[in-house]
Formats: structure tokens, sequence, C-alpha cells
């Protein structure tokens, strides 16, 4: 289980994002979570992946609480997770070659003996063929590289996945095709997703729920009136 | 078709615009390439004599056998000239890299660790920055007896901070990439995200501080000969030509001025050529011409 | 088009549009091919297609934007009260003084980045207005400006603003207004909606539709396909850097649908249709192949098409689905 209580967290403790967000996720679900473009989900989403700390509240990992957030957080921990954000451009580093972008995960957790074996399996499920893998981001499209950086969050096997506006950039192909890779590796591993997105149509499409921003705070958020 | 298929005038004058670009680069790689060649090559084949004073042929101007004249004591100026760059460039270079490691060092350290290690570095810059650095090179070199390594000292531990702002400036806009957040949740250290993240990025924009940096070194350890608290009088250094060369200006010997001048702005005016080509190469607009 | 048709002579006349961008070692990039396509005043054309399929290179050779490493060739001809110009070989000069704001109005892909930051909404739309129309400092711009932010759906109270104070939709909006303080013909929207919430994206949608209404032609370029339905009077599918259909917005996402193979896998990828990703990954336009380029991921490809098709009838195919579907199930039962 991958459990938010009662989240505050922000960029500013006077004006947090967010006030007291709950938001449970069982292994195997494809939850979605809809809501506009500014209110904090892409927060909410970070403070879930243990990059952002939130200000109170707790996360429960699997029954162990984490303690740690960013680099303060156990290897353990930050590695089962697997993330995508909206802009493949700002995801991948822009000097390492398709190739070490996926396997990076890999070698900075020692395990390099995998990677051949893991580029093998990944770069065909999520369709990057020929000579794609020794290109640098800037010789491929958004949707390639968003490809390449679906293979980096799948390349440890993580319990979780977040998807942070992950196909907000691409087509309808190329999104179509990465929705079926993420839901390919839920029904195998039974991981857990977590779609964060504004389009409805698509999260009701991919997900088991979707929840509405506006149905995680506790009721009447009126903090100005406190 | 046939008329359609002559580049449009727009792409002509871009392109004329880029031949400029182009020529501007070789030139200063040029002028520079012979002048490290000169450095190198010419105290091979003609050794400095300090003795050479020829009283009798002092303050000549320039001719077939002294090309840039000669000095107030007769010593052949081309040949001084030479050995002055010499020295110049030896301070210019090794300065640069050594201000450039450590201002690298040192910025990429403030900002990958943020907080307070960051406050307490970038408080010591500012203080390091608030003395003139003329000064604070000055106050170095008094410390130690007059050679090339006081001077590569002063200039190094003079010029680091601008490199330090650069780079920590560059980590810190970095630090918020989501690249950053992939890696964390990768499992990748601190240490690892510094080193094979955070640094590579900001290489480029060091190096190009270090390029730029030379000619300012170049200067300043000539201010410093100049002040007579750099090299030993007797050394050709461009500083010293220039400051021995003042009372014969006012008597209208120009020489002895202009050319020790000279080798200090055309290798000046040549390295910022370069660096400005590098600097075009590493906008992106211009990396990713295509972009589709 | 038919010659019956009545509609009102072309506002843009785009015929064998090419554009080649030249790049180390002797390669060349086949950005956009063949492009050719009419948009006449009060209708709005949508150019749909994968990222990378060169759209926005067609955008910004119609704008003179193209980098120095590109070649463009063929006519692009915008033809309205200002007389006719050839937007590919006219000079630099005449394009950024009497085209690009004037006759041009260009809506940008993020508003945000597209209003400086330090000056209201208010000076810049003034300043816009006066650079374009002349008008000089006084009530008169003032009142002219107001006006613009009006047309815009702006609001006027808004006005004293500074961008990072506005919403997304705000700053779409004043961006718009920007675009149209020229009074420009033609409006030229790339990616307008990208990064933009559904119900943004509707709005915005709405809003362009409105434009065109009034009298503007719009060229808008998305990869967002529920937008371009939203929107579009006639429909252009770009694969590969070709148009490969161009079609009446209401025939290609009803009945009877697209007719060529692409357009209508790429339809059956929306999440509200069968949401299959097309098969394999477009090919790159540095080494297209000789024949038809989507051939490698088509199903109905047969030898004919290793040579290239011509756009016929609107759609560029050797094999294209037949414009009935029932005969279609008739021909295969």
């Amino acid at each position: 289980m991958l459990e938010l209580r009662d989240i505050i967290a922000g960029y500013d403790r006077r004006t947090p994002v967010l006030r007291g967000v709950s938001l449970t996720l069982a292994p195997g679900e494809a939850v979605g979570l809809l809501g506009p473009s500014g209110c904090g989900k892409s927060t909410l989403a970070r403070v879930a992946a243990l990059l952002h700390r939130p200000d109170a509240g707790t996360v429960v990992l699997d029954g162990t609480p984490a303690r740690g957030w960013r680099h303060r957080a156990p290897r353990a921990q930050r590695t089962a997770f697997g993330v995508l954000f909206q802009q493949p451009r700002l995801s991948a580093d822009p000097r390492l070659r398709l190739a070490d972008l996926i396997a990076e995960p890999l070698r900075a957790t020692g395990r390099p003996a995998e990677v051949a074996s893991r580029l093998d399996e990944l770069a065909p499920l999520v369709g990057l063929g020929g000579d794609l893998l020794t290109r640098r981001p800037h010789e491929v499209s958004d949707g390639q590289l968003q490809r390449a950086c679906l293979a980096r969050a799948l390349v440890l096997r993580p319990r979780w996945l977040i998807c942070d506006e992950m196909t907000a950039m691409l087509d309808a192909s190329t999104t179509a095709a990465l929705v079926a890779v993420v839901e390919t590796y839920r029904r195998e591993t039974g991981a857990g997703v977590l779609a964060v997105g504004h389009d409805r149509t698509l999260l009701h499409r991919w997900c088991d729920r979707t929840v509405h921003w506006t149905d995680l705070a506790p009721a009447p958020a009126n903090p100005g009136a406190a | 078709m046939a008329s359609t298929t002559a580049p449009a005038p727009r792409a002509r004058a871009r392109r004329a615009a880029g031949a400029r670009h182009t020529l501007r680069l070789r030139a200063s790689a040029a002028v520079l390439a012979a002048l490290v060649l000169a450095v190198l090559l010419v105290p091979l084949l003609f050794p400095l004599d300090q003795q050479a004073v020829d009283l009798a042929g002092k303050l000549r101007p320039p001719s077939a056998a002294h090309p840039f004249g000669t000095d107030e004591v007769g010593r052949d100026l081309l040949l001084r000239c030479v050995y002055g760059l010499r020295v110049s460039l030896l301070v210019g270079v090794v300065a640069a890299l050594t201000a450039t490691v450590a201002g690298t060092a040192v910025g990429a350290l403030a900002g990958a660790l943020g907080g307070a290690a960051d406050r307490t570095v970038m408080r010591l810059v500012d203080l390091f920055s608030s003395v003139p650095h003329l000064l604070l090179g000055i106050f170095i070199v008094a410390m130690f007896r007059p050679g090339v390594w006081p001077v590569i000292l002063s200039v190094a531990l003079t010029h680091w901070l601008s490199t330090a702002r650069i780079v920590r400036a560059e980590v810190l806009s970095l630090r918020s990439r989501p690249y950053l957040d992939a890696a964390l949740t990768g499992g990748a250290s601190r240490w690892r995200i510094t080193v094979r993240h955070l640094l590579p990025a900001v290489l480029p924009q060091a190096g190009l501080a270090a390029v730029l940096m030379v000619p300012h070194a170049i200067w300043h350890e000539s201010a410093l000969s100049f002040l007579g608290l750099g090299l030993p009088a007797h050394e050709a250094s461009l500083g010293i030509m220039a400051n021995a060369a003042r009372s014969s200006l006012l008597a209208g010997d120009w020489w002895p001025t202009l050319f020790p001048g000279l080798f200090l702005i055309v290798p000046t005016l040549a390295v910022a050529g370069l660096a400005g080509a590098w600097r075009e190469r590493l906008n992106p607009r211009r990396r990713s011409e295509l972009t589709l | 088009m038919t010659a019956a048709d009545p509609a009102p002579a072309p506002l843009l006349t785009v015929r064998g549009l090419t554009v080649r961008f030249r790049m180390p070692r002797g390669r060349s990039v086949a950005a956009v091919t063949d492009a050719a396509f009419d948009l006449a005043p009060g209708s709005c054309l949508v150019l749909v297609g994968e990222s990378g399929c060169g759209k926005s290179v067609l955008a910004s050779a119609l704008l003179g934007l193209l980098p120095g490493n590109a070649e463009a060739t063929g006519t692009a001809r915008l033809t309205d009260r200002h007389g006719s110009t050839d937007l590919l070989t006219a000079p630099e000069a005449e394009l950024a003084r009497t085209v690009r704001g004037r006759r041009i109005g260009l809506i940008p892909q993020s508003p945000a980045a597209h209003l400086t930051p330090v000056r209201t909404v208010r000076s810049q739309l003034e300043e816009t207005v006066r650079e374009l129309t002349g008008t000089p400092r006084g009530t008169a711009l003032r009142a002219a400006a107001v006006r613009t932010a009006a047309r815009a759906a702006f609001p006027a109270d808004h006005l004293d603003r500074y961008p990072h104070q506005l919403s997304g939709g705000l700053a779409q909006r004043a961006a718009t207004a920007l675009a149209l303080a020229g009074d420009a013909p033609l409006l030229l929207a790339d990616e307008p909606t990208t990064g933009l919430d559904r119900e943004l994206v509707d709005r915005t949608t709405d809003e362009l539709r409105r434009h065109t209404r009034a009298g503007h032609a719009l060229l808008m370029i998305t990869h967002d396909l529920a937008a371009a339905e939203r929107i579009a009077d006639r429909v252009a599918v770009m694969y590969a850097g070709r148009i490969v259909e161009l079609a009446d917005a209401r025939r290609f996402f009803g009945t009877p649908g697209p007719r060529h193979p692409y357009a209508r896998a790429l339809l059956d990828a929306l999440p509200d249709r069968a949401f299959t990703p097309l098969p394999g990954m477009p090919p790159e336009l540095g080494a297209l192949p000789p024949g038809c380029a989507f051939a490698a991921r088509c199903d109905r490809a047969t030898p004919a098409c290793a040579t290239p098709p011509a756009l016929r009838d609107g759609v560029a195919c050797h094999h294209p689905v037949p414009p009935d579907r029932e005969t279609d199930h008739a021909r295969t039962a």
C-alpha cells in the first residue's frame, strides 16, 4: 500500500498548495487524479514519490512510514518508485545517450552487469529500435524521448509508477502506446500506478478509478478564515 | 521549378553572416596558433641574452635588423616581446586553469549542498570580491619574493570568485530540473548527481569563463609587473617593458611602448574571438537549429 | 474544392511548399515536402500530425522564421487588402515591417513566455497597437487597446495586471489580443493549447473559432485531435513532412471518417475511440523511404506503395479507405 495521510505541502509554509490531502493506492491499482493545472496535483505526485518533503503529514510505503525525502530517503524506498513527468526534454539529462539514460538507475545502484539484458528487454517494449538508443535527447522527438523516460522508470522494476501528466505533450498514438506499456507492466508485476492529469477521457479509459482533486482535501478547506 | 530552387535572399543573408562568423573564428584561431608557436619555438632558436646590452644601438626605430626596434639599452624588442608573451601566456593559462578548477569546485559544492553551506561559502566569496582584486593581488605578491609563481598565485586567488558565482548559479538553475528528480528516484546518491549530472552541465560555462579569464590574467600580470611587483625587473615581461618605455615615450620614441602593447592587445582580441565562437556554440538555439 | 463552390477567394495559397534542412556531413532533412492548400477568410484549417512530422516547420516557413540552414521552395501567396506577397521570397525587411503582426497574427504556443513579465498587459497592448496601427499616444490609443482586449475577451479590469498575475486562460487571451492588435486577416496558431487543461483547451478553441467567424482566416497547428475536431472547418493531416489527407472536418471526424490509413489509425489511438497505438514509429525525416512513407506501418500496403502517392481528391494514398464504409464491408465480405 502507498498511503498519503493529511499531507500539507507547498513551496511556502504560509501558503501551502496541499492542505491536508489523503490518498491511498493499493498494489496493482491504477488511480487517476484529475484536476486543473496549477492546483497542486503535481506537488502531491512529488510528495508521493518522496521527491518533495511535506510540511506535515505522513507517507506510508508498504507499512513503513517514510522518514526522509529526496536524497535523505533510503535508497530502497526511493527506487520503489518510477517517475514520469510532463516534459521529457526537462526529464532527461541532455548529455546522456538514450541507452545510458535508460541504464543510469542500474549504474547508480551498482548493478552495471544487468545493463545489457535490461536494455534488450525494455527497448523493444517501449518501441525504441534502430539507432535511437545511441542518440542524445536533442536528436530525437518528444515522443521518442518520453519512451526512453518510461524505460528508465521501469528499469529498476518499481512497485509504484507515478505518472505526472505523462502524455500531455504527446500525440494520440504515442499516448496510447505509452499507456499500453504501463498497463502491461502493471498487469504483469502488480505495481500500483498513480496517473495525474487533466484529461478526463484519457484517465477514465486508463485507470480503475479516478478521483477528482477537490475530493481529496478535507471538506471545505478554508484556511483563509482560520 | 528552376526559378524557385534558388535559395531565398533571407537564407543567403544568414549564410553570409555565418561565413563572417566562421572567418572571425578562423582568424582568431590562426593568430593564436601563430603566437603560441612563436613563444614555443623562438626561445629554442634564439636564446635571450640578458647581457646583450648595446648602448650604442639603443632606442633605434624599427629596421630590417630589428623589426620592432631596440629598447633603452639596445636590446632587440621583437625578441623581448616574444619572451614577454611567453611569460604572460604561462601565467595566463596556468592561473586561469587553477582559478577555474577552484571556482568550479567551490561553486558546484555550494550549489549542490545548498542551505547553510551555500550561504557561508557565498558570503566568503562576497567578502573576497569586496576587496578590489588588483589590491588583493598586490597584497599576495608582496608576501613572496618576485617570480612567476607568486604572480600565478596572485592571479588565481583573485579570479576564482566569478567562476564560483557562475557555476553556482548554473547548478542552482539545474537543481529544480525533473531529470534530477528522476535520478534520485533511480537511486543516485547526492555525490553521483553532482558529479555525473550537475558538473558536466556546468563545464562548458566554466570552460568559457576560463578562456575569457586568460587575457584577464595576462593583463593582471602585466599590471603587477608594470608596478614592479610582478616579475624580477631583469625578466622580459610586457608589463616591465611598458614601464621602462614610459620615459622614451615622452621623448617621442613610440616603438618601445607600441609593440609590447600590441602583444597584449592582439592575443586578447584573438581569445575574445574564440570565446565568442564558443559562446555561440553553447547557445542552445543554434545547437538545435533543426527543431521540428 | 469544385468550381461551383461559392467560397471566397483564398487568402493564403500554398503550392509545392518544400523545406529542406542542410545538416552536417552533407545530409539533408526533408522537413516539409510539396505541401499545398488554400485558406479562405472566415475559415479554419487545422494541421494535425505527430510531433516531428514537420508541421511547425511549415508554420515557421510561412512566417519567414526558418533557421539559417533551411531552404524553402515553392510558393505561399498571401493575398489581402494590402496586396499579394509570396511569403517565401519576400525579403526579411518586408516580412518584419508589413507582414508579421500586420498581415499574419501569431498566437503563440506558450502565452506566458510570449508576454513580457515586467510590464502590464495594458502597456504591452498599447505598444503593440501603436507599433502596428500607428495610433499616436493618447486617449485614442488607450481606447484602441481596450477595444483590442475586448475582442480577445480579455477583461478590462485585468489590463493593469502583470503576466504572472494572470491565470493560464487569461494569459492565452492576452497573447491572443496581441495577435489581434494589427487586425491581421490571417491568424496562425502554433499549438495554442499545449499544456492547458481540457476546459481551457475548449475555451481557447471556442474563442479562436469566434475570431474566424469575425472574418479572420485561421491556420492552427496542433497534435491535439480533440481540439482540432472542435474548431476545424477543414483538416490537413501531415505525415513525415507531407500532407497525406486534406478533408472536410465534419466528414473527417464523423462519417465517413478519414480515408488515409494513417489518419484513420491516428483517430483510432484516441482514448474515446479504440485507444490502440499505431505500430512502429514514424520514419526519420532525414532518411525517408523512396515510396509512401507510411507503407512500413500500413496494413493496406502493397508493392504499389513503393512509389510515392500524389494527393488526389484530398488523399495521398494508393489504397485509400473508400469514401463509403458500407461498400468497404461489402467488398471484404
